[in-house]
């Protein structure tokens, strides 16, 4: 009995499992179509699936609306130079949580993990105060900056260095390797998985943040990408949603490539943080 | 195949590092790191060192283009004086940034500001007393614009982008519907009007008559179309919960639950954005707008527009609007005497002409109204003329400082009127009490 | 993927130890020096803006006088819960923040159920499911916003295809807060998803297979089993869902910018407000304060909870 109904059975599931998958995707498939379509196709309803009429102009049209290679390029450089801070703060503390014992070490790591609880945007106003002070307001060092350590980082390596054989580090201390050695030279190496896993999940979230930018730039030569996407919204007479998607997609389509390529690293990535 | 995804990562994230560390360089130092040379215009080869000073506007689009234009001309034209323009958003936006700018001491040096926060900005002691720069030639700024130009005496602002609320028609559909087709000339008439102008199919409507935003700005120009007023004359007293007040109302929420007038959705400029919409594809037969959408409108249009003044209840009646310049008292003496110069010569005769011709706005000067060229401008296009003919009927936004927060208390309340969330009695009593506790700040 | 399970547990592995007596005072400050520049940052740009923003809740401020503030006790404290738009900016975010956790975590429960397998097909749906979930707030806000236009939107195509009536989503008081529940949920039950499914690998197959043989129907199963063996998850799930509804912005700054008529005014968009734009820094630090509470109970109730598991182990 069962025979005859595992094929029927196994459609109904393909078609549901099309469908869910679809409820997510569509939207992302609707972007890339509505930026393909003109202004009056736009304005169409019911709308067409497939534009009646490809425009290929939109994208342009979007670049130019705004410094956009600087929008860009200051996204790379926050999310990048944020990587970077990260990683060489994260390597040492997690070493120490790790490999030492020492007085107030479980009060510090307690801090560390309220850190990862509680996210920082919670303080932006003492935070833009606190920029004000320093002149660092629209500057990209008030993107980074704030960022610079990451709880999640340290918490991430600490996990992997404390998998580290205790025998290895004692083979490297034997070799009269310093601490400092052992630590980017043995330690980091073995800890690249992890790494890769948490620089995906740096460089995605920083790529995409935008209450940040939002409160600390003025000016176009420090505006990151969203805003500069955020900014295609102004308009006249009526909001020009071809020209907008078209905007997004250059935002959004790249970091769905990555994670097509990179699906199992990123997803991982963003799992770890339950660990 | 999964080695190879992974040396690209890996490579992937090599190169960036690469790359940052020479993006560390270029962004080290604590000014915003590229000075992009091309957008402060030709680099004045020279004896003195051209002074820079940065320039905040809140218009988008071909408005915001032609501002971009504009400063370019500037730059170009002197050699003392660098101008970097930068886009902040709507007004709002821009009001949010110069606030936060001057607390964090990068403010601009000029910015538009929106009329009605000019009291708040210069009670807050950011704003430049621009009468010792001036020195009398404001006279040359039409009078009618310069009510919110003042604080406590002194000269604050400089007339900009300013505008009146039109009213646009659909001449097409009104000449269609056997109507004037110079438009409603009392809310009556708007009222019939729209009651012809409406189209429906079924339950659906296929055709507005009428659709304004529910936005503070029109509401005040219907209350001085009532005989009404937002505040007392010394800015203390609460004037909405009045028939005044109501009167708008009234009208408003008659209107919708005949179904001939539609309440753009969205929230601020997005309502605006929805009622321009659906004017320019003919969804709604007449709208409420800023004349500085004239321009955009006529351009886009597949018919005529006609623009108009807002109909009248007991009197014609409007609030002016837009923006106007001012100068930050925090920046150096230097910067603020070349912030001068650009104000001056943005809000110049020749300029006032090019920029309203191009936008909408209302020229500034006298000089530029009685001008050949904006005559023979207004003999080929009377549209761009209804707002400086209207301006006889206009009245300065309401300014004391708490008004940027009381503006959107009562925009809230008048909301839930119309969104029929609360009777327009209950919404102007809780606008009331709020208005009470702001003016006493 | 592995089990995801405490942040706090940490058994700790053999830690290295240079003997004590014999360490130079270099080597005892070494693990210091290690921690020491993450820790830097952390007090720069997160304790001490705490401290400093509690310390701004008790004072009169605008970010146009830092210079003249003045002490006012709990002033800001009282104004602040006696406003009723703050009663209903609390209220929209419990509605909020209950709905979008509830939500997020039942449907990806079920999914994670279903989509629990080997079969290539089901890894593509998980992929596809998270996909929104690295994908900016910005072009999330902005494509939700097309996709429920009142007037052109896809949505309301569908609908009206199937012989439904069209929504008024964001443009409506009533269905405003709802929509924005919806774009969260859709963003991050993919999320929770993946979560539920490592969870769910963790579980020892053994006890599955004694259920088997006991003939224990598929309910019994999962309400003995499955549900008990993911509570660590669920109550994982549950902290940080809520912790990141509570501080929801960045769809509201773009959707609906708070309204219509404050229906979709939330926490952080009033901090924002009250501090970036009404010049009412007192009231948006005191904001802040009640926001880091309840932040803190939360974060609290997670750390008693774990650990007191570890503890029973």
């Amino acid at each position: 009995m069962y025979r005859v109904w595992y094929y029927p059975r196994k459609a109904v599931e393909w078609v549901l499992l099309i469908g869910v998958a679809l409820v997510f995707v569509f939207p992302f498939l609707w972007m890339l179509l509505t930026a393909f379509k003109t202004l009056p196709e736009i304005y169409q309803f019911p709308p067409t699936l497939l534009p009646e009429q490809w425009e290929f102009g939109n994208f342009a049209k979007a670049w130019e609306t705004g410094p956009f290679l600087t929008y860009v390029l200051n996204s790379f450089l926050v999310a990048v130079g944020i990587l970077l801070l990260q990683f060489f703060t994260a390597v040492p503390a997690a070493y120490a949580f790790a490999r030492y014992k020492f007085r107030g070490r479980n009060w510090l790591f307690g801090l560390t993990l309220i850190a990862l609880m509680i996210p920082p945007q919670i303080v932006f106003l003492p935070v833009y105060v606190e920029m004000s002070h320093f002149q660092l307001v629209d500057t990209l060092w008030a993107l980074i900056l704030p960022y610079g350590a990451s709880a999640f980082g340290i918490f991430l390596l600490r996990q992997s260095f404390m998998q580290v054989p205790d025998e290895v580090i004692e083979a490297a201390r034997l070799d009269d390797a310093s601490e400092w050695k052992i630590m980017w030279r043995i330690m980091v190496p073995m800890a690249k998985p992890v790494l890769v896993t948490f620089g995906l999940f740096s460089f995605i979230y920083h790529w995409n943040d935008y209450f940040w930018p939002l409160i600390m730039t003025n000016s176009d030569s420090v505006r990151t990408l969203p805003i500069g996407i955020w900014m295609l919204k102004a308009s006249e007479g009526g909001k020009h949603w071809n020209m907008i998607m078209a905007g997004n997609v250059m935002l959004v389509f790249p970091i769905l490539i990555v994670f097509f390529i990179a699906q199992r690293h990123i997803i991982r990535a963003f799992i770890y943080q339950s660990k | 195949m999964k080695k190879w995804k992974t040396n690209l990562l890996v490579l992937a994230v090599s190169m960036s590092t690469i790359l940052a560390g020479c993006g560390n360089q270029a962004s080290s130092g604590s000014t915003p790191a590229p000075q992009s040379s091309q957008q402060a215009g030709e680099q004045p080869a020279g004896d003195k060192k051209a002074v820079e000073i940065d320039f905040w506007y809140a218009l988008s689009g071909k408005n915001g283009e032609y501002i971009e234009k504009m400063v370019k001309e500037f730059n170009a034209s002197q050699k003392e004086v660098i101008v970097k323009p930068a886009y902040q958003g709507s007004y709002y936006e821009n009001h949010s940034k110069v606030l936060a700018a001057v607390a964090s001491g990068n403010q601009p040096d000029v910015t538009m500001v929106e009329i009605a926060s000019i009291g708040a900005f210069a009670d807050a002691k950011v704003l430049e007393d621009l009468g010792p720069y001036a020195n009398g030639e404001e006279s040359k700024y039409i009078k009618g614009l310069m009510g919110n130009s003042y604080w406590n005496d002194k000269l604050y602002a400089i007339p900009f982008n300013r505008s009146t609320p039109l009213l646009y028609v659909n001449r097409d559909m009104l000449k269609a519907a056997g109507l004037d087709p110079n438009g409603p000339k009392t809310w009556e008439e708007l009222k019939q009007y729209s009651q012809k102008l409406t189209k429906k199919e079924g339950s659906k409507t296929i055709t507005y008559g009428f659709s304004t935003p529910i936005d503070i700005w029109f509401y005040e120009a219907l209350v001085f179309q009532s005989g009404g007023k937002v505040l007392s004359e010394d800015g203390k007293q609460f004037m909405l919960n009045s028939p005044e007040g109501k009167a708008p109302l009234e009208f408003w929420t008659g209107l919708l639950k005949e179904g001939i007038m539609k309440a753009p959705p969205g929230e601020k400029y997005n309502a605006w954005d929805v009622a321009k919409q659906d004017f320019l594809n003919q969804q709604v037969g007449m709208i409420f707008t800023s004349t500085g959408d004239l321009k955009g409108l006529v351009e886009n249009a597949k018919f005529e527009v006609g623009a108009a003044f807002l109909p009248a209840n007991k009197s014609y009646g409007v609030p002016t609007g837009g923006a106007n310049l001012v100068v930050l008292s925090k920046s150096s003496d230097e910067e603020k005497k070349a912030a001068w110069q650009f104000v001056k010569w943005m809000t110049d005769t020749k300029q006032t002409i090019g920029f309203s011709s191009e936008t909408g706005y209302m020229p500034v000067t006298n000089e530029a109204v009685e001008s050949a060229d904006m005559k023979a401008y207004y003999e080929k296009q009377p549209n761009f003329k209804v707002a400086i003919d209207q301006l006889q009927y206009g009245a300065p936004r309401p300014m004391v400082p708490g008004y940027k927060e009381l503006q959107e208390v009562i925009m809230t309340e008048i909301q839930r009127a119309v969104l029929g969330q609360a009777s327009v009695d209950d919404a102007l009593k809780a606008a009331e009490e709020k208005a009470v506790k702001l003016l006493k700040k | 993927m592995r089990e995801p399970s405490a942040v706090a547990e940490s058994s700790p592995v053999a830690v290295t130890q240079v003997q004590e007596q014999t360490r130079p005072w270099s080597e005892t400050l070494r693990p210091y020096l290690y921690v020491a520049p993450a820790l830097l940052f952390f007090a720069l740009f997160f304790f001490y803006p705490i401290v400093y923003m509690i310390y701004l809740s008790f004072q009169d401020w605008t970010l146009l006088n830092l210079e003249e503030m003045e002490w006012v006790g709990l002033d800001n404290f009282s104004t602040l819960f006696s406003d009723p738009d703050f009663h209903l900016v609390l209220k929209n975010t419990l509605i909020y923040t209950f709905l979008t956790v509830f939500l997020g975590i039942a449907i990806a429960f079920f999914l994670a159920l279903w989509l629990n397998r080997k079969a290539k097909i089901y890894g593509l749906v998980q992929g596809a499911i998270f996909s929104p979930h690295i994908i900016s707030l910005v072009s999330v806000s902005m494509l939700w916003m097309w996709l429920m236009d009142p007037q052109y939107g896809l949505l309301n195509a569908m609908l009206e295809s199937v012989g439904l009536p069209p929504s008024t989503w964001l443009a409506d008081p009533g269905t405003a807060l709802y929509s924005l529940v919806l774009v969260s949920v859709w963003k991050v039950v993919g999320y929770n998803t993946l979560i539920f499914i490592a969870g769910l690998q963790s579980i020892p197959q053994d006890i599955y297979e004694s259920a088997a043989l006991d003939r224990s129907p598929a309910w019994r199963t999962l309400y003995k089993i499955t549900i008990p063996m993911l509570s660590p998850t669920i109550f994982f799930l549950l902290v940080i869902n809520t912790i990141s509804s509570f501080q929801v912005f960045d769809t509201i700054y773009i959707m609906t910018q708070g309204g219509p008529v404050n229906s979709t005014n939330m926490l952080v968009y009033y901090i924002y407000e009250q501090g970036m734009d009404f010049y009412n820094g007192g009231i948006a630090s005191a904001a802040s304060v009640v926001l880091l509470g309840l932040a803190g109970v939360l974060t609290l109730f997670h750390f008693l909870f774990l650990a007191k598991r570890v503890h029973y182990r």
